[in-house]
């Protein structure tokens, strides 16, 4: 080590990022997976989801060697099976229990529970992290997401309660934190950590962006309601009857889908800064990167995925996870160097995958 | 021999390698150390480009262009590749029958057990989750106004609960509600609609249905419904996972939706142990028959789309109409004259049994 030491740039490489061979094989794993999991009721959904992830890795290459991704069906099912035991189960009975007692007493139960859940979205975020770095590896050398999955779920619920707090200003904010906890927290082998630098990320201006998002939302939802109150008030004096509020209802769906498009091309522009700010907070070594999203070009991948999604009742979701790491891997640039070569092997990881499987200490050994 | 790259799997230094197949080994030397890698154990990730050779459980990497290892490796090559398919093919066979396991889990297992479990349910358990039901309904169920015609069909409802063997009072209720149907919950509450109310013509339909639903309280079939919901909803979790929370909405809905669906066997055991309650009073169980048979004939005219939801949860109604009618007997009318009227006047507002289109919440 002590040769690289002092001369860290001699080995150093520029980070090159592309995707090879894509895309085209993901159309008739889709379809396949999709018909296992009808087969299934839906349990081969772990393996299908390894399957889809070994092959947008392995079709990703930095600098001439494609990423491996070595988890297992097997482990995710696994974690699944701990995480419904643990969580899925009590959660499920509490719910039943407070259906025996008074209103009252089952609110006070049940609150607490929907507090708690927002803590395990923060918690399982950062498990399914910690599993996928350690199930990845380049180079043969795994990645590996040090850090508390407790801390995480903690600020995971401070951030929710403060952007509800402040009408949602706060998120922006909460997401680069957060972007933080979890790239400053990643290493690629054991002694390769990535760095987050708030002070790029921070350039990379979200809030004007958010700005445009939040007061052009707030003016769409209140002309939506102000078109339904008018039409409830003309409709009021002419008939009381269901046929009217069945009619309300179905308009009032039309507007929200007519809306949906437009909130997110309002939020368009937010989402690809937010985007851009954390990649450029990311360091690797002396690299840095770039991510060149433009908000047209997102809103238009978002769009399409979910109608791809909607359309297709969910079959083609692999096809469209594929494209969408297409999109982003095509538009990621590095400068500086690092130095890739002399990376040590890091630990294994955890056993099983994504299910809550640290919950509560209970980390396997 | 062909050019390859291996990686040892401790550090992220490559080595350029020479590969040579002997029989089916793979022989080459890297770092000094010559390995020997069988191809029958090796997992071969082979992308179009390059091929990528492991170990299981083994860090190390070898990695070949795969125009050159196809040429190389040729026909022992694919047989490997073929050999580690394999294992999918038994993998979603043992996930197909976990799958056929689930089914027969949800449609045999479950309601196997339900019912002893409710039977095995102490009455003041029941009676706790019905009155929290009822609190829960009673937020889109209004009870209608006429105090006269509710003051009726109460004590229609104890007289039957005293006949009936159950530990529960038999608290009968009309309500506005936009669907024609009547309903038990846990611990002995029974609602009436106040469409299905219009839609009963004599003083025995309406007594037919309520002893009906009596049937259905004394016979546990409420608190079975119950248990059932909490067991498809744990099936549910485990088939589509508990973070998605269909299972725990499967049990809400159970609480807060009225119409807890019984099997067809349950509904003809209430039909026939409604008619003996009729009978072991005294009065007349010839109501049911008529009912039935209006319902079916509602069911395709006008109003299909208001008693289809009736119809659903209480299947084969011309069957079990017949079969009503081969047992009723005469007998004397629950209601008198006079509570028959205030009972059709009781909801405030009663809603048309015409041929109005109303709109139904899904169950």
């Amino acid at each position: 080590m002590s040769v690289t030491e002092t001369t860290p740039l001699a080995r150093g490489e520029t980070l090159k990022l592309e995707q090879r061979e894509m895309t085209k094989g993901f159309l008739g794993l889709s379809l396949k997976n999709g018909l296992l999991n009808i087969i299934t009721l839906t349990l081969y959904r772990f393996w299908g989801k390894t399957e889809v992830r070994r092959r947008v890795w392995r079709a990703t290459y930095l600098n001439d060697e494609p990423f491996e991704y070595t988890g297992r069906g097997g482990e995710l099912f696994k974690g699944f099976l701990f995480a419904l035991l643990i969580v899925g189960l009590p959660f499920l009975l509490v719910v039943f229990a407070a259906q025996m007692m008074g209103p009252m007493l089952g609110a006070l139960i049940i609150l607490p529970l929907y507090i708690f859940m927002f803590f395990l979205v923060g918690f399982g975020m950062f498990t399914a992290f910690r599993y996928m770095a350690s199930r990845t590896t380049w180079r043969g050398i795994r990645f590996r997401l040090e850090g508390s999955a407790v801390d995480y779920g903690l600020r995971f619920i401070a951030c929710a309660v403060i952007s509800g707090l402040t009408l949602g200003w706060f998120w922006p904010t909460a997401r680069r934190k957060l972007a933080k906890r979890i790239w400053m927290n990643l290493r690629f082998g054991g002694d390769l950590p990535f760095r987050f630098d708030e002070a790029a990320c921070r350039k990379e201006k979200v809030y004007g962006a958010f700005t445009l998002a939040w007061v052009g939302s707030f003016v769409a939802y209140v002309l939506i309601a102000g078109v339904a109150v008018v039409m409830g008030l003309a409709t009021k004096d002419a008939a009381p009857s269901e046929e009217a509020s069945l009619g309300m209802i179905a308009i009032i769906y039309l507007l929200m889908l007519i809306l949906m498009p437009f909130l997110l091309l309002l939020y368009a522009p937010y989402q690809a800064a937010i985007l851009r700010s954390v990649a450029a907070g990311i360091v690797l070594g002396d690299a840095r990167f770039k991510l060149n999203v433009r908000w047209l070009e997102l809103f238009w991948l978002t769009l399409t995925n979910i109608l791809l999604i909607v359309v297709t009742l969910g079959f083609l979701t692999p096809y469209v996870e594929a494209r969408t790491a297409r999109f982003l891997v095509d538009r990621i640039s590095s400068e500086g160097q690092a130095d890739l070569v002399s990376v040590r092997q890091a630990e294994r990881g955890p056993r099983t995958g994504e299910g809550l499987a640290d919950a509560f200490g209970l980390a396997p050994i | 021999m062909a050019a390859a790259r291996f990686y040892d799997g401790l550090t992220s230094q490559p080595w350029p390698i020479d590969v040579v197949l002997a029989g089916d080994v793979l022989v080459f030397e890297a770092e000094g150390v010559t390995r020997r890698w069988p191809l029958g154990g090796l997992t071969i990730d082979a992308a179009g480009g390059v091929v990528r050779l492991s170990r299981s459980g083994d860090d190390e990497r070898l990695l070949i262009d795969g125009a050159v290892w196809r040429a190389f490796a040729g026909a022992q090559g694919r047989a490997a590749e073929k050999r580690s398919r394999f294992g999918e093919w038994k993998l979603v066979a043992g996930l197909a029958v976990a799958g056929v396991l689930l089914t027969l889990l949800v449609f045999v297992g479950v309601p196997a057990v339900s019912g002893p479990l409710a039977r095995m349910t102490p009455p003041a358990f029941e009676r706790r989750i019905g009155e929290n039901f009822e609190a829960q309904l009673s937020v889109g169920l209004k009870p209608c106004g006429g105090r006269e015609g509710q003051a009726a069909l109460a004590a229609f409802g104890r007289r039957l609960g005293r006949a009936a063997q159950t530990p529960f009072d038999i608290r009968v209720r009309a309500v506005e509600a936009p669907i024609t149907n009547a309903f038990a919950l846990p611990g002995g509450a029974v609602m009436v609609t106040d469409d299905l109310i219009g839609l009963t013509q004599t003083p025995d339909e309406l007594a037919a249905v309520i002893a009906h639903e009596t049937a259905h309280v004394e016979k546990r079939h409420v608190m079975q419904a119950v248990w059932r919901s909490l067991g498809l909803g744990l099936v549910l979790d485990a088939v589509v996972g508990g973070g998605s929370g269909a299972g725990q909405q499967a049990v809400l809905l159970a609480g807060s939706f009225t119409d807890l669906r019984f099997s067809r066997q349950a509904e003809a055991q209430a039909d026939s142990r409604g008619m003996e309650l009729l009978q072991a009073q005294g009065l007349s169980s010839k109501g049911m028959a008529p009912f039935f048979e209006r319902l079916a004939a509602k069911g395709e005219g006008a109003e299909a789309r208001a008693v289809k939801e009736l119809i659903s949860s209480h299947p084969d109604t011309i069957a079990r109409a017949r079969v009503s009618r081969l047992h009723a007997r005469p007998g004397a009318s629950a209601f008198s004259p006079r509570e028959w009227a205030a009972i059709k006047a009781a909801c405030a507002t009663p809603r048309s049994t015409g041929g109005s289109l109303r709109w139904i919440p899904a169950s």
